[in-house]
């Protein structure tokens, strides 16, 4: 790690130092919880990982300091993937959950099994302070040129009860959005983010149902269609999306638990199959493309802190060719040791869906890229067995740089990346597409320091 | 070095103190146009930059015509396919502690990251330190904001400092960089709508658009859209009389200054005429001589023209600073950054300095390059040819004043031309300086041989016998005291008319809100109207539109107030004029009658929130507030038009038939202060803006002394080149019998009637120049109308000038006779 | 032998047109190489105006000169500097010297327009006016004598063929004048250099072998030396 590399994150874990006067309840977030991510903190950080995917650095002490994030991250990568781990944070965020912990007893946690509504829980919980919508999918054209796009929403919850409601611009939430695009064929990889507060028509999320917006990128469900709409000058998606599997609810019952403490949880559950119809325009492409193919939809919400000793995470969603889904999900803690608790979910073709231990999951890693730009090395090339799933898959990114700097707001990096591949499951032989995320590679902290 | 060359450049060694006054001279001469060119250029280029600045990355802006604009419409925007990006400003200003008025933009920083990366890059890095007090105070307090880092230096501000506004105590969390000119604060945009009373609605919004046409076709109506080029046009258009100002006045500096280069360069070749005759004796080619003569031009150019860039760049740092606070005071807040030293002003001030020179020794030199060689070597001669020759000499300038009177016509065409007009009337005048110096010449003997007796006389004999010399530092001299007197004499007829219009237009016993930074609620409006013994008030809104591509002013008032309680200085009729303005027609202003040719009867056509609107045009008033040109309307018209309610300040007129008139104003000055609105009485407004006023002209006052200064130089090395030339004469005056003292009083008396003759005749010249500024260059370049008014002051202040100058240049001159006592002889060197 | 200057019916007037008195008259005179002569007559006879015309520093309102058989009116201004440069050489009763350069540089300029800068020769030059010694000097640190001798030097350096010389002793004390006079002739014969001098001081005579007197714009006949002039 390069000297100024140090002094950044000097920089952050002062900026984080009043993070520790936070609810010391956190624990990390996908230690414990069976599925992809945990309580609502976690879910922030999920969500970072996700969209800014910030983390870790939490809370806990500042005077253990850098050099220990450090340090335990290279002992991770030596014992593990040799991959560098750096604290990712998205700032705004992590600025947001420590104004947050002030008034954090006002949100409602996220305690015992939920009775689910669909469709009224696509839309908003405002009364939890996390949430987050969040779609990924592989697409192709007519000619077969393969495409990945992901498209996120977050609310992130400031107060409870804004200052002054009859003023539009009162700050109760802060929206977020991503916005990527592969294009495997052009070999091209596009980014975008934004963050807005609700304001004037600005950004929105419907309580009665899917319905979100950030400025001119939305996702709304009518009956069962979701509409996914994004432009960023030359680049647009337009995608109607339906699903083909009910909703997989993860943990107990979509109560995703994080810690020990009450509340140390999150509410989350996926659409793992959506029939993906539309199209997509690039700077290459110019016109708007048709495309066609299957995309991946998480809702997750909460209201915790998320405490952290973990580095980061790699996390996957496969669709295999034979109609099964797969979520599988890797906590590398700062002591580079993997979290035990880092889980999967095998979801059948009939939308049956189960629970995956990490004892039934092994991944091998079986190539890295190197990211000119962050100087990160992330993993490139995996081999991943489920013997109890029946499973045996080696995936491989479209293309090697998915990696998104987000210089603006965030200064995060991280990979997101369309991937695909081939193997077996249950002794036929499949393909497989999907997403892979990995946090915690590369530590460059935009230039906003 | 060839041997000739190096003779010529030994005399600056020579005539150390000469040189120094020449080189002084020169470098003055460049320093001022280099000094005035300087601050106009930071001025104009730290404005181009705030505006580069604040415009960040937006392609375009959407705005109403007139007033605010709903917020809603950011919804629609979004929607919109053309829009790339947006960000809604709330643009404002507050005052500070020491009244200076500082933009104030509400931004919301997640959107602006867009369009002003620097800023909110800026923004959130401050979160990221400052984040562990109050990590959204710069949303959640709505005191909270960020001050540009130059502003914040100035006035001592970290965060956590507390920021005395007119809007009351701003909390800074911050600062960023900013680098143009203008400081800025900046605040959350809900913080900002709420302290200015905006709820619901924003100034204008900043948009990155990627297809101008679609989106102008869904948006043209109701809706000003501006591209960045047309908003850097609007903007320039609003500096351009002051641009125009500035221009001329360097220009004026440089006229100055080549008149003394000319002098300079003149005395250089007149003295070494025997010189050049000897060389031509010994079989020296004319060019060689002529190169010999260059060569000590050039030297003295390059010099004094490298000294005046260093001197010019100093003097810009003044210069700077009034400019900016001038341009504060006109049009927005702008803290000019004097321009770094370069190379370039080092080039510039030398090629100042070397073609001035050139230009002065230009005839000089062709006369001595047409001289047989004999008559050269006699060296100085008496001038001769008299008054047949000042004769001639002034036929010429009589036709170049044709010429300048040509081009004064002719100004209509462009300012430039009258700029033109004056300077080659300015020469022209200055070529009857030796026909005046006849004409004074039994007139200052009889007065000097009064009061100075021989050497007073023969003072007098000694300028009108050395005229050649003393004709043009007197012509330098008194073309800078009729700049000063003319500058003046129009300054004060300015003042006098906006005096005179302040007393007719403003009469209101009270005014609330004049600064510009608060609005007047209308409820406030209203309660004001049922205090007892109110009688009238009258509801001032002022915004700039545009017309014709290019912005103007609407100012919105009660008509019927008006004509009850004021007497507009209307170009033709009385307040029957007003009667129409209540139906809904419009009186403009004398300038943007003149400056749009719009007549009384005349329709202007207004774009208005629902569709363009044609006011019929039923009078022209007198008006000095813009030069941009202003439309005068009902409130109840504009409402109409432009959907915008916003009343800027309050003229409150008290009944006179009310008994108890303090009671009034004491009522209505209370409840204004339990609103917080600024008051001040009518003299309070008329001094305020006479202050304006004078604040405006700084800068042409600081010119006038620069000129001044200059000519000073002009007088000083006029004299000292007699004094050199006319040691001899020195001599056989002692030989005469002379003191030193009456020799030195000689001198002094050459200088002051030098001096004199320069005053004397600047005031003729002075009072034409004033005459054509006010009815040719005021006119042009602002479009109004001021009526000459004679004020002593201008003139009294060029006597003084004139005679405390030609005393001061006549100082080292005298102090040289002093000391060469001793030497004097009649021998040549 | 053609004579190295010849005048003939050389008229000169002063102002714009040919009104008043002209300061010469039909001059004629001819003059042969090597010769000394002494031109005497009062003040505004016309002396320094003849010798101003033939030193191509001003120009006849009519008549013709030649020096050296070249009509210097046909010369052009270009061909009257030439010779002014290497033909001629001019010594002034005021010096002329130019008071910013040293003697020796005053010598040295003669020397560089004439396009032969050779400094030993304008040392040389000094030494045999009896400077040696005083090079470096400015004309304010010399006597007039020695200011003179600076100009005789100047004139003599470029060996010119004609030396013409305006009231030469006219500033200076008698033996002072004398010394100067003598150094100049001396000069003069040894180089083989015509001389004319412009002069009221009878001493000039003793030096002559032509005298020449002028009156009223024209020169008279030669007259004996012994006699007085004016």
């Amino acid at each position: 790690m390069s000297k100024k590399a140090k002094n950044d994150e000097l920089n952050l874990n002062t900026l984080l130092a009043p993070v520790s006067g936070c609810p010391a309840q956190t624990r990390s977030f996908r230690s414990s919880g069976s599925n992809r991510s945990g309580s609502a903190s976690e879910l922030l950080l999920t969500q970072m990982n996700k969209l800014p995917r910030l983390t870790t650095v939490r809370p806990g002490r500042p005077d253990t300091g850098t050099r220990a994030h450090d340090k335990s991250g290279i002992k991770y990568e030596a014992s593990s993937a040799k991959n560098l781990c750096r604290i990712l944070v998205l700032l705004i965020l992590a600025v947001l959950f420590c104004a947050a912990s002030v008034s954090g007893a006002d949100w409602k946690q996220a305690i015992g099994e939920r009775a689910w509504s669909f469709p009224g829980d696509h839309g908003s919980h405002p009364e939890y302070r996390t949430e987050w919508w969040y779609f990924t999918g592989n697409l192709s054209d007519k000619d077969g040129n393969r495409y990945g796009y992901q498209l996120t929403f977050f609310r992130h919850g400031i107060e409870k009860t804004p200052k002054d409601p009859g003023n539009l611009w009162s700050i109760r939430d802060i929206y977020l959005a991503h916005f990527t695009v592969t294009d495997a064929a052009g070999k091209r990889f596009w980014y975008n983010e934004r963050v807005s507060r609700k304001g004037p028509g600005l950004a929105f999320s419907d309580t009665k149902g899917l319905n979100v917006w950030v400025l001119n990128w939305s996702a709304r469900m009518v009956r069962s269609t979701i509409r996914l709409t994004a432009r960023q000058k030359d680049l647009e998606v337009d995608l109607e999306l339906v699903p083909q599997k009910p909703p997989v609810l993860h943990g107990r019952k979509g109560l995703s638990k994080k810690g020990p403490g009450e509340g140390q949880s999150s509410y989350y559950y996926s659409f793992t199959d959506l029939r993906t119809t539309g199209t997509i325009r690039t700077p290459l492409s110019k016109q708007p493309v048709r495309v066609t193919g299957t995309s991946w939809f998480d809702q997750e919400f909460g209201s915790n802190q998320l405490s952290t000793d973990q580095a980061g995470w790699d996390w996957f969603s496969l669709h295999l060719s034979d109609g099964r889904d797969l979520m599988v999900y890797f906590l590398r803690r700062k002591d580079g040791t993997i979290e035990q608790a880092s889980s999967g979910t095998i979801v059948e073709k009939n939308g049956a869906s189960r629970h995956l231990r990490l004892s039934d999951i092994t991944v091998d890693i079986l190539g890295q890229w190197k990211s000119p730009k962050s100087g990160g090395t992330y993993p490139a090339r995996w081999r991943i067995r489920i013997p109890p799933a029946g499973i045996d898959l080696t995936i491989s990114p479209y293309i090697p740089d998915q990696e998104l700097i987000t210089e603006g707001s965030t200064g995060v990096t991280y990979w997101e990346g369309a991937i695909g591949g081939s193997g077996t499951s249950m002794g036929q032989g499949v393909t497989s597409e999907g997403y892979v995320e990995l946090t915690g590679y590369a530590g460059t902290i935009g230039g906003i320091f | 070095m060839k041997i000739v060359t190096k003779a010529f450049l030994r005399y600056l060694l020579r005539r150390r103190s000469l040189s120094v006054l020449q080189l002084l001279g020169i470098a003055c001469g460049v320093a001022a146009v280099i000094g005035m060119g300087l601050s106009a250029q930071s001025a104009l280029s730290s404005f181009s930059k705030a505006v580069e600045f604040l415009r960040g990355s937006s392609t375009h802006l959407i705005e109403r015509p007139a007033g605010p604009i709903d917020e809603m419409v950011l919804a629609e925007l979004i929607r919109d396919p053309s829009v790339d990006f947006f960000a809604p400003v709330v643009d404002r200003r507050v005052r500070l502690a020491d009244s200076e008025a500082v933009r104030v933009l509400g931004i919301d920083p997640f959107l602006d990251r867009v369009v002003r990366p620097e800023i909110s890059s800026a923004y959130f890095a401050e979160r990221g330190r400052s984040a562990r007090d109050e990590p959204f105070s710069f949303f959640t307090d709505e005191r909270s904001v960020m001050v540009d880092s130059n502003l914040a230096a100035q006035l001592k501000l970290q965060p956590g400092s507390r920021l005395e506004t007119s809007q009351g105590v701003f909390n800074v969390t911050g600062t960023f960089p900013n680098p143009s000119g203008e400081p800025l604060i900046l605040m959350d945009i809900l913080n900002a709508q709420k302290i200015f009373d905006l709820k619901g609605s924003v100034d204008r919004i900043d948009l990155i658009i990627n297809d101008e046409a679609a989106f102008r076709s869904r948006w043209e109506k109701g809706f000003r859209i501006e591209s960045k080029r047309q908003r850097q046009e609007t903007l320039t258009a609003l500096l351009y009389a002051f641009k125009l100002n500035l221009q001329a006045l360097s220009l004026l500096a440089l006229f100055v200054g080549t008149f003394l280069i000319y002098n300079t360069a003149m005395f250089t070749v007149v003295s070494r005429r025997r010189d050049a005759g000897v060389l031509r004796s010994l079989g020296a080619r004319r060019y060689e001589v002529v190169a010999a003569f260059l060569t000590e031009i050039f030297f003295f150019g390059i010099l004094g023209g490298a000294l005046g860039a260093v001197f010019g760049h100093i003097l810009s740092r003044f210069l700077t600073e009034i400019v900016g606070s001038t341009i504060s005071t006109l049009y927005f807040f702008l803290k000019p950054s004097p321009q770094p030293w370069s190379l370039l002003t080092l080039a510039a001030g030398i090629a100042l300095g070397c073609i001035a020179s050139l230009l002065g020794c230009i005839a000089p030199l062709i006369e001595l390059i047409l001289t047989e060689p004999v008559k050269a070597i006699r060296g100085r001669v008496a001038y001769k040819g008299g008054r047949r020759k000042a004769g001639k000499i002034a036929l010429t300038g009589t036709g170049i004043l044709c010429a300048a009177a040509a081009f004064l016509l002719f100004s209509f065409y462009h300012v430039y031309v009258g700029y033109a007009g004056t300077f080659i009337f300015l020469l022209g005048v200055s070529l009857f300086t030796g026909l005046t110096v006849m004409f004074f010449t039994p007139l200052l003997k009889w007065l000097f041989s009064k009061i100075g007796g021989i050497q007073g006389k023969l003072a007098v004999a000694n300028i009108r016998k050395n005229m050649g010399r003393t004709a043009v530092a007197i012509a330098a001299f008194m073309v800078a005291l009729s700049m000063s007197i003319g500058l003046g004499s129009m300054i004060e007829s300015f003042r006098h008319s906006l005096i005179w219009w302040m007393n007719s237009q403003l009469k209101g016993e009270l005014y609330v809100s004049t600064r510009g930074d608060a609005d007047v609620p209308e409820d406030f409006y209203e309660e004001l109207k049922r205090v007892p013994g109110i009688g009238g008030i009258d509801t001032y809104r002022n915004v700039q539109v545009t017309y014709r591509g290019t912005p103007v002013y609407i100012t919105a008032i009660d008509a019927s107030i008006l004509q009850r309680f004021t007497q507009f200085g209307w170009v033709s009729g009385g307040n029957e004029n007003w009667e129409p303005v209540k139906q809904g027609s419009v009186i403009i202003s004398e300038s943007f009658s003149r400056r749009f040719n719009v007549k009384k009867g005349d329709a202007v056509a207004i774009e208005g929130i629902e569709e363009t609107v044609r006011f019929p045009v039923t009078a022209i008033f007198y008006d000095y507030t813009t030069e941009h040109g202003l439309i005068m309307m009902d409130r109840s018209t504009y409402i109409r038009h432009f959907m915008d309610r916003t009343i800027n300040s309050l003229g409150v007129f008290v009944d006179p038939k009310y008994p108890e008139r303090e009671k009034v104003i004491a009522e209505v000055k209370r409840r204004a202060q339990g609103r917080n609105l600024p008051i001040a009485t009518r003299s309070e407004l008329h001094d305020t803006i006479l202050s304006v006023f004078d604040n405006t002209f700084a800068v042409t006052r600081s010119m006038r002394v620069l000129a001044i200064i200059v000519a000073f130089f002009g007088i000083a090395g006029a004299l000292m080149t007699l004094f050199v030339e006319r040691r001899r004469e020195f001599g056989i005056y002692r030989a005469l019998g002379f003191s030193v003292r009456q020799i030195a009083g000689m001198t002094l008396f050459e200088g002051i009637g030098m001096g004199l003759v320069s005053f004397l005749m600047s005031t003729g010249v002075g009072t034409a120049l004033a005459m054509i500024l006010i009815k040719v260059i005021n006119l042009r370049s602002f479009n109004w109308t001021i009526f000459y008014h004679f004020t002593l002051d201008p003139y009294l202040l060029a006597g003084i000038t004139a005679i405390a100058a030609s005393i001061g240049a006549s100082i080292y001159p005298i102090w040289k006779v002093y000391r060469t006592y001793p030497q004097i002889q009649i021998r040549e060197e | 032998m053609q004579p190295i200057i010849r005048v003939a019916d050389l008229w000169k007037y002063y102002g714009d047109d040919e009104q008043g008195e002209p300061a010469l008259r039909g001059t004629n005179l001819e003059v042969a190489a090597g010769d000394i002569i002494a031109l005497f007559g009062k003040s505004g006879s016309g002396k320094t105006t003849l010798l101003n015309i033939i030193a191509g520093l001003d120009r006849p309102t009519r008549g013709r000169i030649e020096i050296e058989g070249q009509d210097l009116e046909a010369l052009g201004e270009q061909g009257r500097t030439e010779l002014r440069r290497t033909r001629l050489g001019f010594v002034f009763q005021f010096f002329n010297l130019l008071p910013t350069l040293t003697a020796f540089e005053n010598v040295f300029l003669s020397l560089e327009l004439a396009g032969l800068p050779d400094p030993a020769a304008a040392g040389a030059a000094l030494t045999s006016v009896g400077l040696a010694g005083k090079e470096g000097r400015y004309p304010h640190e010399l006597s007039g004598g020695e200011q003179q001798r600076v100009a005789i030097a100047r004139a003599l350096v470029k060996r010119p063929s004609i030396i013409l010389a305006d009231e030469p002793t006219g500033n200076l004390d008698t033996h002072t004048g004398t010394h100067i006079l003598d150094l100049l002739v001396d000069q003069c014969r040894l180089a083989q250099t015509t001389l004319i001098m412009v002069s009221h001081a009878m001493i000039t005579c003793r030096y002559a072998q032509r005298i020449l007197q002028m009156e009223d714009g024209i020169i008279m006949e030669d007259r004996p030396c012994e006699a007085p002039g004016p």
